[in-house]
């Protein structure tokens, strides 16, 4: 069970369930059908989600692709001069991403040189494509900390929780004051749980409703969104969570995905583009945008299930 | 305006002032149950031949006055043998007339075919529907019912199944006003529009108004659904219901009195001074499906219920009436979430005869709408209340100066509570109450309509209503800086006190009709009217879900206004004109229509406005029908040819761009035929052009997330395919007895089994596939069959 505060997914799950709950159901039907769609030109899609982790960071360029192409290979951009500016120093410090392979752009930060992203600053990314130049913002907010993972032995009851096992739950509070945003990512043996359902974001706490600050994060957030309650743990795998600062934007942002890849069924709303922060430096030229830039602080912490 | 009033006053009272004119009044009632009727005609015709028409009102209470001589009366109204009479008028009359249903021999010569009342009344884009008519459409599962019914009719049209609610001219569903005695219902469906909240064995009379609105309906831009419940059996006490597929319904009436022993089921000779009637239904939809759920999910319940109650006390020239409704749709599955929602109505009415010509009608009504949401899950409990309360207070007058002229006027004011959201979560560490604040409004109006015969042939219905709507505190404010097309900036916010007075809206909303007779069986009709609307249902999806919550006019919402304009040609054929034809076009040019921007949230957002677009609308069309009223075989065809349109900056590029609901043909042909006493067959045919959708064309990923793209920023540029549907159903009426009177009902909907889509929707990362996938979604997949069972005793 999504329990969420999130209202947009807290009211798509409870539709669905609905829907699904009344006996209607077993009139109602859905197949899958052949459909044509226009074809449209594609996007240059920047995916540069940078994070202070001392580890190599990657800037993935491509091509977006038609919406039924099976083979999800979007066509990389190999050309680019990508860089990202520290616009809080003065002359602004560079940091060069250069070219991997298939469109990915890397950077390895270093301690010693200090050549490493500071919490507080604005950065500017610039991306230039043959002759056009891309630009995109973000600050670097701080993240919260972590105060443990917590193991919870829990009955499979059916659905959200099918298997009886072992889950986590991540005890964190927010970070006291407002306008906090998180992106809460779960590990699993080190392979980062991605499906949509699992996305976890959180404004403070969890609820920007509410008046409480810097506790705990609220349930969904920190138990029913970091399990895959299909697959209970094992003992001796790894669980790792990490907590990324975001802003607002990019909490925006994700929260569109979330609701774009769950929208459909009686209750749809009509679809739409996911607004990208990238923009072109030639404001008249027309180029077809795609992808996000967001800087982010890491708290992190890890428990091997015993 | 004012000058065509004084104009019209002195005319009227010139037509009057003359002398020895009597008045002919009264209530007209079914003689059986002695329930009011409203819209029978009473035709004096005086020695020379010359007739003078009026018609009972709302609440059965007719006035003529008349010359003094005899008078040939007629008092005519379908579904009832007329009655003809000769009247001496040499003083004021009181005189009730009581009239008998056809019964069921078709052999009697029917009079109501040469009524031509269609063609002679002053009303346009009216329809009204029987009970009795409602009852004979096949319907899904076997059960009629009130908003499916009128959905058959030219104008109305529906998204498609599992869809709550109907769209009227190209408008959206919030713009219906749905009246039940008199007070307004906010959401009509039960399980999602499969079946609407008014049980058909409790309801009188239906009337759906489209165009050509009359002044005393107002508040929503669209059409006007006016249902009124019947008032109970003042003569007999009498009990029927039915056993259907999907639920049951009973309904108890009579008189109230202490009844003489063992006379209980004899008919009173002199009808009680009182009466009632209760009705209930409840489904079972959870009980059948209780051996199908997985065991955690045997504690749940799935079902929907509602009770119709009303009681009445007649005594000289007062009538009281007292009525309520309240019903629920409640979901729940144990231990894991529970959902309620439905409304619940109180109306209190006193109608009062002043004089021979003044009838009033007060009435004050309470009407709630709420949902509930729970969730649970290891201890944690989440749970949401949302709510609509009003009371409002009205005051109805007709005054009947002479039959060429007659007046209503009056006026009402309503006081509104909106409670967009109020949650609770609470779990082992926390115990968080949040919400939204409440809002307040009050709205008022005043009306006056005049309706004149200026002379045999030229009749006129000129009216203006008057509307203000407050919107008060206590509360938050927000201003926000409007830049076309984009999220609102907050600008200034501050709170108010109770009572204080942020925003007020005043609205003159002029209403104009005009009938042209060309002969007896032919007229032109047309009219115009502007309607305001301050209630905005917040929602963006493709059907209204019962968690869409309503919202008042505010600083940052406008009133929503439509100016409609229509025509029509209205014509009888037939040896006793029991073909009723109409050829109706209307255009409707909408303001301050409601839209959001991309990824709008619209649930517990402090800061909703923001979100919010303000746009255009356009609708226009044409309707054909014709109808069959008399003989072993009835029915009508209906088609409509429309265009729904809307132009909002920030969407679609600010071009135009189609409703979700846009059906540019509509064809529906509804059929019964009398095989013999004991068999009824009926049939019904819909076409519908397909409604517009949006395809996605692109994809990109990002994070290891699948992304889908529209590519452009087009809105609803993809047609969804054709929507018909064949519905059968064979009634058989067992042989009756003195006391006990039963049918079985065989129905089949969806006769050829039709997968109607109702949206193909994209899965990014569809489940089985694991690829996009596009999905043909239909609501209803199959034929679905049911057999139900109907009696009275």
């Amino acid at each position: 069970m999504n329990l969420h505060l999130n209202p947009n997914k807290l009211f798509k799950t409870i539709r669905l369930l609905l829907f699904l709950a009344t006996l209607f159901a077993q009139f109602a039907c859905e197949d899958v059908i052949q459909v044509t769609v226009k074809n449209q030109s594609a996007k240059i899609v920047v995916d540069a989600f940078i994070n202070t982790i001392n580890q190599i960071q990657t800037i993935h360029i491509t091509r977006s692709i038609g919406y039924f192409d099976s083979s999800r290979t979007e066509p990389p951009i190999t050309n680019a001069k990508v860089a990202i500016v520290d616009q809080t120093t003065l002359p602004g410090k560079l940091f060069v991403f250069t070219h991997a392979k298939n469109g990915k752009y890397q950077f390895t930060p270093n301690t010693l040189t200090g050549d490493t992203f500071t919490i507080g600053h604005d950065y500017a990314l610039l991306v230039v494509i043959d002759q056009d130049t891309l630009l995109g913002l973000s600050r670097l907010n701080p993240t919260t900390k972590i105060d443990s993972i917590r193991l919870v032995e829990v009955e499979g009851n059916g659905p959200p929780i099918n298997t009886t096992g072992k889950y986590v739950e991540l005890i964190a509070n927010d970070r006291k004051g407002k306008g906090d945003f998180y992106w809460i990512k779960t590990f699993r043996n080190d392979s980062f749980l991605n499906s949509i359902n699992q996305l976890n974001i959180s404004p403070d706490m969890g609820n920007v409703s509410i008046k409480e600050d810097g506790q705990l994060f609220i349930y969904p957030v920190r138990y029913t969104k970091v399990n895959d309650f299909s697959r209970s743990y094992k003992s001796r795998e790894t669980v790792r969570i990490e907590i990324h600062s975001v802003n607002g934007l990019a909490f925006a942002w994700f929260n569109l995905i979330a609701n774009e890849n769950q929208n459909g069924g009686l209750f749809a709303t009509p679809p739409i583009n996911i607004f990208t922060n990238i923009v072109s430096y030639n404001e008249k030229k027309k180029i077809g945008l795609a992808g996000f830039f967001c800087m982010s602080a890491v708290a992190s912490a890890s428990v091997v299930i015993p | 305006m004012h000058r065509l009033y004084i104009l019209v006053f002195t005319v009227g009272s010139m037509g009057y002032t003359t002398a020895q004119n009597f008045t002919l009044s009264g209530y007209i009632q079914d003689s059986i149950n002695r329930e009011t009727l409203s819209k029978v005609q009473i035709i004096a015709t005086d020695s020379e031949g010359k007739e003078l028409r009026s018609t009972t009102n709302g609440y059965g209470f007719y006035s003529v006055t008349l010359s003094k001589s005899i008078q040939q009366i007629s008092v005519l109204k379908p579904g009832y043998l007329s009655i003809k009479e000769s009247i001496i008028l040499d003083k004021h009359l009181n005189r009730n007339f009581y009239l008998s249903p056809e019964t069921e021999s078709l052999d009697l010569v029917d009079i109501r075919a040469k009524q031509n009342n269609n063609v002679k009344s002053l009303d346009m884009s009216t329809q009204t529907i029987s009970g009795q008519t409602i009852k004979k459409i096949p319907s899904f599962l076997g059960e009629s019912d009130v908003i499916r019914s009128i959905q058959l009719l030219p104008g109305v049209s529906t998204v498609g199944e599992g869809s709550s609610g109907f769209n009227v001219r190209g408008g959206s569903i919030d713009q219906n006003l749905v009246l039940m005695d008199e007070a307004p219902v906010f959401n009509s469906a039960h399980l999602f529009g499969f079946f609407s909240i008014f049980n058909p064995d409790a309801v009188k009379d239906v009337e759906l108004i489209k165009g050509g609105i009359p002044a005393n309906y107002g508040g929503r831009l669209s059409s006007t659904l006016d249902v009124k419940n019947r008032d109970g059996n003042k003569r007999v006490f009498q009990a029927n219901g039915g056993v259907g597929t999907i639920f049951s319904r009973l309904t108890v009436e009579g008189p109230i009195v202490i009844p003489e022993k063992n006379l209980i089921r004899t008919p009173r000779k002199t009808p009680a001074r009182s009466s009632f009637i209760i009705s209930g239904r409840r489904s079972y939809i959870d009980y059948l499906a209780k051996p199908f759920l997985p065991a955690n999910l045997t504690g749940s319940q799935f079902y929907f219920y509602d009770l119709t109650a009303k009681a009445n006390y007649s005594y000289k020239r007062d009538n009281l009436f007292i009525s309520t409704y309240i019903g629920d749709d409640v979901f729940t599955a144990q231990g894991l979430f529970g959902v309620k929602w439905g409304n619940s109505t109180v109306t209190g009415r006193w109608n009062h005869v002043f004089n021979k010509r003044l009838f009033a009608n007060f009435t004050y009504y309470y009407s709630r709408y709420r949902y509930n949401l729970e969730f649970m899950n290891r201890g944690a409990t989440f749970n949401w209340q949302s709510y609509i309360i009003n009371n409002s207070a009205k005051a109805d007058f007709n005054y009947y100066l002479s039959p060429k002229n007659n007046f209503s006027f009056g006026f009402q004011t309503t006081h509104y509570r909106f409670i967009p959201g109020k949650a609770i979560a609470k779990s082992e560490t926390l115990n968080l109450k949040f919400g939204l604040p409440d809002r307040y409004a009050m709205e008022s109006a005043a009306y006056l309509s005049n309706d004149w015969n200026a002379n045999g042939r030229f009749s006129i219905r000129a009216g203006i209503r008057f509307s203000q709507f407050a919107y008060l505190g206590p509360g938050q404010v927000y201003v926000y800086t409007r830049i076309p097309g984009k999220q609102g900036v907050l600008d200034t916010a501050y709170t108010t006190k109770n009572g204080e007075l942020v925003v007020n809206y005043f609205n003159p909303e002029p209403r104009l009709g005009f009938k042209f007779q060309i002969d007896k069986t032919s007229s032109i009709k047309g009219g115009y009217n502007r309607m305001v609307q301050n209630l905005h249902l917040i929602s963006n999806t493709t059907a209204s879900v019962p968690f869409d919550v309503w919202q008042p006019t505010t600083n940052n919402i406008k009133p929503e206004i439509a100016d409609q304009l229509g025509l029509g040609y209205f014509k009888n054929f037939g040896q006793n004109g029991e073909y009723e034809t109409s050829i109706e076009g209307y255009y409707k040019s909408l303001q301050n229509q409601v839209d959001y921007i991309d990824g709008a949230t619209l649930l517990l957002n402090e800061y909703l406005e923001a979100d919010l677009l303000n746009g255009i609308g356009r609708a226009y069309g044409l309707e054909a029908y014709i109808r069959k009223t008399t003989g072993k075989f009835t029915g009508w065809i209906s088609y409509t040819l429309s265009r729904s349109e809307r132009k909002v900056i920030g969407i679609n590029d600010g071009n135009w761009y189609p409703n979700r609901f846009d059906r540019l043909h509509n064809l529906y042909v509804v059929a019964q035929y009398k095989l013999n006493k004991k068999w009824d067959l009926a049939a019904n045919f819909v076409f519908s052009s397909g409604t517009p959708s949006n395809f996605y064309s692109g994809q990109y990923s990002v994070q290891g997330y699948v992304i889908p793209d529209a590519g452009s920023n087009a809105r609803n540029n993809v047609r969804n395919p054709n929507y018909h549907r064949l519905d059968i159903s064979a009634t058989y009426t067992r042989k009756k007895t003195k006391k006990y009177k039963s049918d079985w009902v065989f129905s089949c909907y969806n006769v050829y089994n039709r997968r109607n889509p109702f949206s193909i929707y994209f899965s990014t990362n569809h489940q089985e596939k694991g690829q996009n996938a596009a999905i043909r979604f239909s609501v209803i997949g199959s034929i679905v069959p049911a057999i139900s069972y109907n009696f009275a005793f």
